[in-house]
């Protein structure tokens, strides 16, 4: 396994006249035995990333290196990775015991190490016992299994590639999976990527998670580091559900004025916002946004709009004048829509932002 | 009123895909068939819209009978998984386009109205003049939503219109879809728990070419009556421990491993001794404090953690079984391999009877048969 590392990469894809910035300046590390994500949304850049670490394509500029090694320039076999896509890559005509073998056998490793290895993977990921089915005749979660299979076989394999995996498997397909592959890699200290725009995705299955947007990286860390401290309002919105509720504010005195509300703010904070000017970027996550059909003092009132009942809490949007903010209730509180609470947030619990930058 | 399918069958070749289903969907309500891949909830729904025929059964319209009424003459409005718009008009053309067609002749100007009211209700009002292809995928399936609403036909289905969406979208979209369809009709097909917990008003559950329960979400959601309903209609999944019944000390247990016993005094007359049962239990039900008086502790090894936004789910295993916990904390501070006390409520499990997996007690109470 190999520890992979990304320097001053950008790609930009020409079509005639045409230029198309994918990839703005990418500077990556991923260590290795380290699972990471790559996550973001659609056109944000991962897939071009993802195709650069495998070999598909050459970025406009920068380095690609596999430990020390620059592969910028090896084609995608020669670099021994393995990959798993949306679609599981298996031949239907061969049993999960001809599909294991068949890298190896490609290779002319003898017969005998040939089975050592096909029995060691299969065992691993829970296919022993399905060693002479076909695959057409597994689920949906254990085909993909055979493919990341297929890629373990090879004791060479410097990295594992994952584009989607789960997109074609069920709901609760995907709790099994996410098992099996949260077990190999802590078994084999494997270097994994995990390419998705599926928070939850990433956030599960990595150690390390890169938000990617608009061809930049925005933030890297820990699942945690991302929920708990987003350092750009782009990361609160799109780490957890429903995002952080962000909000333009003015600092008046010891006061933030949002649209169709007042918070007033402890001196502490003005003191400290006032350095940076008065205009700013506000950012609170639905689960600290309180509501109360009651009147609290300091409390601001605003409309019920939707009202989602997600079974054991509720996210309630509420609407002021030109402002809309989610709230994460439990689902004992009885409301309806078009009712008005009173609602407030802790200031501890705020981000405020400059420029896209965290601040607080 | 709403609509009524009636012993609806449908085979393709020897394949049995709805087998006698009956299902009555309330007028202006906001259904959800939920099932897993395969089990034939598009083709339901396809029956439903009349785009396709049943080999047996009736769909009935407001108490009238329209399935031999073509697609064409039912007052619906389809939206499909895949974004289908007209790729040679305009994102204007595309929603006017039910309404030129329209028999009811539209004036210039009451198309323009109503294109620019559900253009907004969108969020599309800024892209109009852009072809499908210059839209995002998104914008593609807000067009084609926005189309299926404004002919303001009675019934819309949908087809898993989500499925092909980034998971930020998916999200906004969720939120949306429930005002903006408010006042319809609507059947809305999907395999996610979510979908269904988030915007119906009502649930089908439909497995294996049968609508297995059908009720208000909160109905379902709090009384599943069956093992694959409350297995399928949460996210994680139910937590399902098999358990005999036993008596020890004169009272009555279900015995679920070793040390793990579930109380079910008072609840004797439901429930017989020596048989098995099946024990649900919510992740979010299991807790690793003990915050309610009366409840069993097990210690349970950690296999691994998963943080998910605000929360925590937990892969526990204890014996032969894993389980799930979700703790609403995001936090790492358990290891893989730490030993923890687990709490469960007696007071918030589901048994259900192992032999025909039909709920017999819900959260302490004896379900009514």
């Amino acid at each position: 396994m190999a520890t992979i590392k990304l320097v001053d990469i950008t790609h930009t894809y020409v079509k005639g006249r045409v230029e198309t910035p994918a990839l703005r300046g990418i500077n990556l590390t991923f260590e290795e035995g380290c699972p990471s994500a790559l996550l973001g949304p659609s056109g944000c850049g991962k897939t071009t990333l993802l195709n650069i670490l495998s070999g598909l394509l050459i970025p406009s500029s920068g380095r690609v290196y596999f430990d020390d090694v620059d592969v910028t320039d090896l084609p995608t076999e020669e670099r021994n990775i393995a990959q798993v896509f949306q679609f599981p890559v298996v031949y239907d005509s061969m049993n999960v015991y001809g599909n294991l073998a068949f890298p190896l056998k490609n290779r002319k490793v003898p017969h005998r190490e040939v089975d050592q290895r096909v029995r060691e993977v299969a065992c691993l990921l829970d296919l022993i016992d399905d060693l002479d089915s076909g695959p057409r005749s597994l689920p949906a979660g254990k085909r993909q299994l055979l493919a990341l299979g297929r890629g373990l076989v090879r004791e060479d394999t410097s990295v594992i590639l994952l584009d989607e995996p789960m997109t074609q498997i069920d709901v609760h397909q995907r709790w099994f999976l996410r098992r099996e592959l949260s077990k190999v890699q802590s078994r084999l200290n494997i270097t994994m990527i995990y390419v998705t725009h599926d928070q939850y995705e990433a956030l599960t299955f990595a150690e390390k998670v890169v938000v990617m947007n608009d061809g930049l990286v925005v933030q890297e860390g820990t699942p945690e580091e991302l929920y708990r401290n987003p350092q750009h309002p782009f990361v609160g919105y799109f780490i957890g559900t429903p995002g952080m509720n962000l909000m333009e504010c003015r600092l008046e005195g010891n006061r933030l004025e949002l649209p169709g509300f007042t918070k007033s703010i402890s001196k502490a904070l003005a003191e400290k916002l006032k350095k940076h000017g008065a205009q700013f970027k506000l950012g609170v996550r639905p689960e600290y946004v309180h509501c109360d059909t009651r009147k609290h003092e300091g409390w601001f009132p605003l409309t019920v709009t939707i009202v989602e009942d997600r079974g054991e809490f509720q996210i309630i949007t509420l609407q002021g004048d030109g402002s809309s903010l989610k709230s994460q209730m439990p689902s004992t509180l009885q409301v309806t829509e078009g009712q008005q609470m009173w609602v407030n947030f802790l200031e501890e619990k705020v981000k405020v932002y400059k420029n896209d930058q965290a601040i607080v | 009123m709403g609509i009524k399918v009636e012993n609806i069958g449908k085979s393709y070749g020897r394949k049995i895909v709805l087998n006698n289903l009956s299902m009555e969907v309330p007028s202006k309500s906001f259904t959800t068939l939920l099932a897993p891949t395969g089990s034939g909830k598009t083709t339901l729904l396809r029956i439903m819209a009349g785009i396709e025929k049943p080999d047996r059964g009736r769909v009935l319209y407001n108490g009238i009978d329209v399935t031999d009424v073509p697609v064409q003459k039912r007052s619906i409005s389809m939206v499909y998984q895949q974004f289908i718009n007209y790729p040679s008009l305009t994102v204007y053309e595309n929603v006017a386009s039910p309404l030129r067609v329209s028999k009811e002749r539209y004036s210039a100007r009451q198309i323009d109205e109503r294109v620019q009211e559900v253009a907004k209700l969108l969020k599309i009002g800024h892209v109009l003049d852009h072809l499908p292809e210059e839209l995002s995928g998104g914008e593609k399936q807000r067009t084609a939503i926005a189309r299926a609403l404004i002919k303001g036909s009675d019934f819309i289905f949908l087809d898993e219109p989500l499925a092909n969406l980034d998971y930020k979208l998916r999200e906004e979209l969720r939120g949306e879809l429930k005002t903006v369809m408010k006042g319809t009709t609507i059947v809305y097909a999907t395999p996610e728990p979510i979908d269904a917990l988030s915007m119906s008003s009502h649930i089908g559950y439909l497995n294996k070419g049968k609508i297995v329960q059908f009720g208000t979400v909160h109905e379902v959601y709090t009384l599943p009556l069956f093992v694959d309903v409350g297995h399928y209609f949460n996210d994680p999944s139910m937590n399902m421990m098999e358990g005999r019944l036993v008596k020890e000390g004169g009272k009555p247990f279900i015995s679920l491993t070793g040390d793990l016993k579930i109380e079910t005094s008072g609840l004797e007359e439901h429930l017989a001794e020596h048989k098995t049962y099946i024990v649900g239990v919510r992740p979010q039900d299991l807790s690793i404090m003990p915050d309610r008086v009366g409840m069993v502790s097990f210690e349970a090894e950690i296999d691994f953690t998963e943080i998910v936004g605000s929360s925590t789910t937990l892969h526990l295993v204890h014996g032969d079984l894993n389980l799930g916990l979700v703790v609403h904390q995001p936090e790492k501070s358990h290891r893989r391999g730490d030993t923890i006390t687990v709490y469960l409520d007696p007071q918030r499990v589901y048994v259900y009877e192992k032999d025909s997996e039909k709920l017999v007690i819900a959260q302490g109470e004896a379900v009514p048969a």
